[in-house]
């Protein structure tokens, strides 16, 4: 369960402060596919880091599985995330310097999984994202689409409880984007983890069970047709 | 740290290979440079030890005497009235073998000698014709068999040596043992023989030069109330310490060079981490989003360093082992001009040495890559560490890193200020000066590349702004390789500076001390030295001499600061134009002159008032034949001659107080009109076939002094030129990681239409640019610090006041230096530009 409780963030321009979250307030349940969507710099991004505790909040709450990430120190926040958060970016972002299965396995061997574990585990993932064949390939060699397949593998294969994608298809073709987010969304579904897409298109928005659209620092829960869930009500 | 990670780190260096080369090179480099000072150094000492060892021995304690040495009686004395006393008598000099080969004579008794020399007395003492031969046959002596080799003589053969201007035949009667390579170094050039003859070599009868003494608790107090006026008792000190008071300072002044190369080495170091750091700006922030925490990625970033530098230093040493039997030579030489007699056949490669060096370049590596591994974890996960990012920091910051440089001169200004004669502080002020200038390299550039504007514009147009819109928008980066050339062009300056003065100050005072038209002297290495009285006669009753001076120069004990020093003490009967050669720094001449002639007071030289703390109306105690003594000092000249000191005195106070009448340089006058080579000659003629004599004109001791001057600082300009090698890589390895950096706005600009050519244009206009930046730079902080070099360092190393002469050509040079330098680095990567690809280019990004 994620929990966001009156939470504002922030930062300074110039001489000025833009507000890029204003008072949200928002509820996920474990296992829940909610899109999120807006226009460019209306701070989709900022909520992602909020919740997955990269960045901090200038003030509420931020409940990931009952834990107030938001009053965490730096490290703590780190190793929070190290076990609880799997990522999904829209360039990719492998380590290029370590095969496909090295990049399986360093999420593992930071939560300090056994070895032999860890290495079955990667095989496993390898072989759902079709790429078992690849273990041993360095990311330049692949495709778009191979490498945001195992960017998707990476992110679950240490089991988070939560996994964000920020525009995970935003840089693939349509067919490899559509087939990416099919496979995404199936593992994130069927291991029961909780799925926060950030994206531009409304394809991507459709598969999700909530859409929150967010827009001058308000979020609005938008495939219910609902009034903005901020500022909360309490 | 999981293995992953290490992995990651790892193959990213491997797929950098010049990044890393340049890297390892940087810091090799400066390990090399400090190992092969070290080494050379300590190699140069530890001869000196070991020669010292054969002679000194066992010895706890030695009496000594003045210039002539001992009286023999007192010995017999000794022994006789103390039965018990572990002592042995020694006379000891220099003599000049074939070719000019420096061989000490060591004279002693065979039967004193069991506690003392082991090694010396196994030959002498188990064979009783060889004992015999050497006590009853003048000349007989025993060499080790290496240094037999070297004088090329077999045992029952002859060989010829000259002493005191005298040759003598000296007949091998058997070859030391020597059973290790340490005996065998203690004993090169060490010859051998009986007491009796080594008195007679050395021409000194009935004369000792010390005794040596194995005391007890106890017996200082009984043997002290036994020495006459003019003996004294004084502790062995160690070869080691020995050594090390002789040539400390100039030791001190090498290995701060070798320190400075690693300096600039640092910012090679700092500037290629921050490189891979911005490099890896994704990959770090990537890392940072999946879990890996801040403590980890500076862990990474260091470990990868220290690997670097562990295999730089490695490699380091090697090229440090082999710069260091090139410098032997040149440091050996110049403490043999300077210092002391010492033969260096062999570098002595010691594991502490090079342990030490390679801690210095993994400590300097670690040092200047925690500043970017910090950056590193400051970064927000995802966000990483951008370019931009970093030169919108460091323009933030432009003004606190400035205030920053500004205090650390400050600070430089402090150490110089803070009472005490350590060099140490002087060299603390230095470093100062060096990190204060790298810190105000970025804000300088800024205002100079201000400055540039207006004739970029004019002669270069939209290329010419193009380029120093580079160099400004990647300060973060171009400042540190400017700072880098600048650290190293500064030395440049600096030393040269210091040098030039010094070059100068030496041949001025040379011009005015050396007056006499021609000097006749004894030939060989240092030793007693004494004109034969007949001679100087027949030099001095010749019609063309106008006037004849007379030295005596001998080494003395002088009692100041609590302890003992030894200095050289200089009797001189003046001729009348004797007078003008010596540049009083304080003291009036009107007073001082009549003073030193008729009333006993002395004139000491600048570094001796220094380390005694001495001005005229000071007393300076010296021991003399008649035990400790007061001179009162009327005058303190300017001496280049000795970093230890010197006292001159006149002739007839000398005798009042010592008995010695020997004499060891003439200076002769010619009469009006006549010239030197004509007086040259006429004094040659009247010299005795006895003694063999060197009559040399002022002009060609200047000469020769000046070689033994610029011999000194070969070293100094070879290390100089290490430091700016370093700061070539450094500048080569900025331009490069710029090369790679600015691909995709390269790429664009060739999309847009920037030929090839444009593309050089552009890379060489901005490499001559920050060369410029850094040539310009240099000037002011090389006059700094030659300014502490001479105002600070030299006076409290050595002594030695020196006018400061800034030569325009060595500013100038390095201005030159700075841009070539600079150019020739950019061609390279100028080259990579104009060949990339802009399609690859702009789809790689």
């Amino acid at each position: 369960m994620l929990e966001l409780q009156h939470v504002s963030k922030s930062y300074r321009e110039a001489r000025a402060r833009r507000v890029v979250l204003d008072d949200v307030s928002l509820a996920i349940p474990r296992g829940e596919f909610v899109a999120v969507m807006g226009r460019s710099g209306t701070g989709k991004s900022t909520l992602l880091n909020l919740i997955s505790g990269i960045d901090v909040a200038d003030s509420g709450t931020i409940l990931l599985d009952d834990t107030d990430i938001s009053a965490l120190g730096e490290r703590d926040r780190t190793l929070k995330r190290r076990h609880a958060v799997g990522f999904v970016f829209q360039f990719f972002n492998l380590i290029p310097t370590l095969s496909v299965a090295e990049n399986l396995m360093l999420p593992l061997e930071l939560i300090g999984s056994p070895a032999d574990a860890a290495r079955e585990r990667v095989a496993n993932m390898l072989q759902r994202v079709d790429l078992a064949t690849r273990a041993e390939s360095f990311p330049d060699r692949l495709s778009g689409g191979e490498q945001q397949r195992v960017a998707v593998a990476r992110a679950l294969v240490h089991e988070p409880d939560l996994v964000l994608a920020d525009e995970p298809t935003g840089n693939l073709d349509a067919e490899t984007g559509r087939s990416v987010l099919a496979l995404l969304c199936d593992m994130s579904r069927d291991a029961g983890k909780t799925l926060i897409i950030v994206t531009h298109s409304e394809e991507v928005a459709a598969r999700a069970g909530r859409v929150l659209r967010i827009e001058d620092g308000r979020v609005h829960d938008a495939s219910r047709d609902a009034p903005p869930v901020s500022p909360a009500k309490s | 740290m999981t293995a992953t990670l290490w992995r990651a780190s790892l193959r990213y260096s491997s797929r950098h290979p010049w990044q890393l080369g340049l890297s390892l090179l940087g810091i090799a480099l400066g390990v090399a440079v400090v190992v092969s000072i070290d080494l050379s150094i300590d190699s140069a000492r530890r001869a000196f030890v070991l020669s010292n060892e054969a002679v000194l021995g066992t010895t706890t304690h030695r009496l000594r005497g003045g210039p002539t040495g001992i009286d023999e009686q007192l010995y017999v004395d000794l022994r006789t009235r103390l039965p018990a006393l572990r002592a042995a008598p020694v006379v000891e000099g220099y003599g000049a073998g074939k070719d000019g080969v420096a061989l000490r004579v060591l004279g002693m008794d065979v039967f004193a000698e069991a506690p003392f020399r082991p090694r010396l007395r196994s030959a002498a003492s188990g064979d009783g014709d060889v004992l015999a031969a050497l006590m009853t046959r003048p000349g007989s002596v025993l060499l080790s068999a290496e240094t037999a080799a070297r004088v090329g003589v077999g045992v029952g053969d002859q060989f010829p040596i000259l002493i005191n201007g005298r040759h003598y035949d000296l007949a091998l009667v058997a070859l030391l043992e020597t059973n290790d390579d340490l005996a065998t170094a203690s004993l090169a050039d060490v010859v051998v023989t009986d007491i009796a003859s080594a008195q007679e070599l050395l021409q000194r009868l009935g004369r000792l030069s010390r005794v040596d003494l194995r005391l007890a608790e106890g017996e200082m107090d009984a043997l002290e109330t036994l020495l006459p006026d003019g003996v004294r008792l004084e502790r062995a000190g160690s070869g080691t310490e020995l050594a090390e008071r002789m040539t400390g300072a100039f030791n001190l002044n090498l290995v701060m060079l070798g320190l400075l190369a690693v300096m600039v080495g640092m910012f090679l170091v700092y500037n290629t981490v921050t490189f891979s750091v911005v490099q890896r700006r994704q990959l770090i922030g990537t890392l940072r989003a999946i879990g890996v925490t801040r403590s980890q990625i500076f862990t990474l970033i260091l470990v990868e360093a220290a690997l670097v530098a562990l295999v730089a230093a490695v490699a380091g040493l090697a090229l440090g082992i082999a710069l260091a039997e090139q410098l032997l030579g040149l440091v050996s030489r110049t403490i043999n001009d300077l210092y002391f007699t010492v033969s260096v056949r062999e570098l002595t490669v010691t594991p502490i040495l090079l342990v030490k060096g390679a801690m210095v370049g993994l400590v300097a590596a670690l040092v200047a890559a925690a500043v970017p591994a910090f950056e590193a974890t400051r970064v927000a996960p995802r966000s990483a560490m951008t370019r931009s990012l970093v030169e919108v920091r460091l323009r933030r910051r432009l003004p606190l890193v400035s205030i920053a440089g500004g205090l650390a001169l400050v600070l430089a200004l402090l150490f110089i200020q803070l009472p005490g004669e350590s060099p140490a502080l002087g060299f603390a002020a230095l470093f100062a000066v060096v990190a204060g200038c790298a810190l105000l390299t970025p804000g300088a550039t800024v205002v100079l590349l201000r400055i540039f504007r207006w004739p970029a514009d004019y002669f270069g147009g939209w290329l010419g702004r193009l380029a120093l819109r580079g160099v400004a928008a990647n300060l973060s980066r171009t400042a540190v390789a400017i700072a880098a050339l600048t650290v190293a062009l500064s030395a440049t300056v600096g030393v040269g500076v210091m040098v030039d003065s010094f070059r100068r100050s030496v041949s001025d005072w040379l011009d005015v001390t050396m007056r006499a038209d021609i000097y006749v002297g004894l030939p060989g290495s240092p030793g007693e030295r004494a004109i034969a009285p007949a001679t100087m006669a027949r030099i001095a009753a010749l019609p063309i001499v106008d006037d004849v001076s007379a030295g005596r120069g001998v080494k003395v004990i002088a009692e100041f600061g609590d302890a003992s020093h030894e200095i050289d003490l200089v009797a001189l009967k003046m001729a009348r134009k004797s007078y003008a050669g010596f540049h009083l720094l304080e003291g009036e001449p009107s007073r001082a002159w009549p003073a030193f002639d008729g009333d006993g007071a002395v004139l000491v030289s600048e570094s001796l008032a220094r380390r005694a703390n001495l001005a005229p109306g000071a007393t300076v105690r010296l021991q003399s034949d008649d035990g400790m003594r007061g001179f009162p000092v009327a005058a303190v000249f300017r001496d280049y001659g000795s970093e230890h000191g010197t006292v001159v005195m006149a002739r007839s106070t000398y005798d009042r107080h010592w008995d010695d009448a020997a004499v060891s340089t003439l200076g002769v006058y010619a009469t009006e009109g006549a010239d030197a080579t004509e007086l040259a000659d006429a004094v040659r003629a009247v010299l005795g076939a006895d003694q063999q004599l060197v009559v040399r004109a002022t002009g060609a001791i200047k000469t020769a002094s000046m070689e033994v001057f610029d011999r000194t600082f070969t070293i100094t300009a070879v290390l100089r030129g290490l430091a700016t090698i370093i700061a070539f890589v450094g500048i080569l390895s900025a331009l490069m990681a710029l090369a790679l950096e600015r691909a995709r706005e390269v790429a664009v600009l060739r999309a847009q239409g920037l030929v090839p050519r444009q593309v050089w244009q552009l890379v060489q206009t901005q490499t001559g640019v920050m060369g410029l930046i850094a040539g310009l730079l240099s000037v002011p902080v090389g006059i700094a610090m030659a300014l502490v070099l001479i105002l600070v360092i030299n006076l409290r190393s050595f002594g030695w006041s020196m006018d400061v002469h800034i030569d325009p050509a060595i500013l100038l040079q390095s201005v030159v230096l700075a841009v070539v330098a600079a150019m020739i680095a950019g061609v390279y990567p100028a080259y990579r530009m104009a060949r990339i690809s802009p399609a690859e280019a702009l789809r790689e990004e």
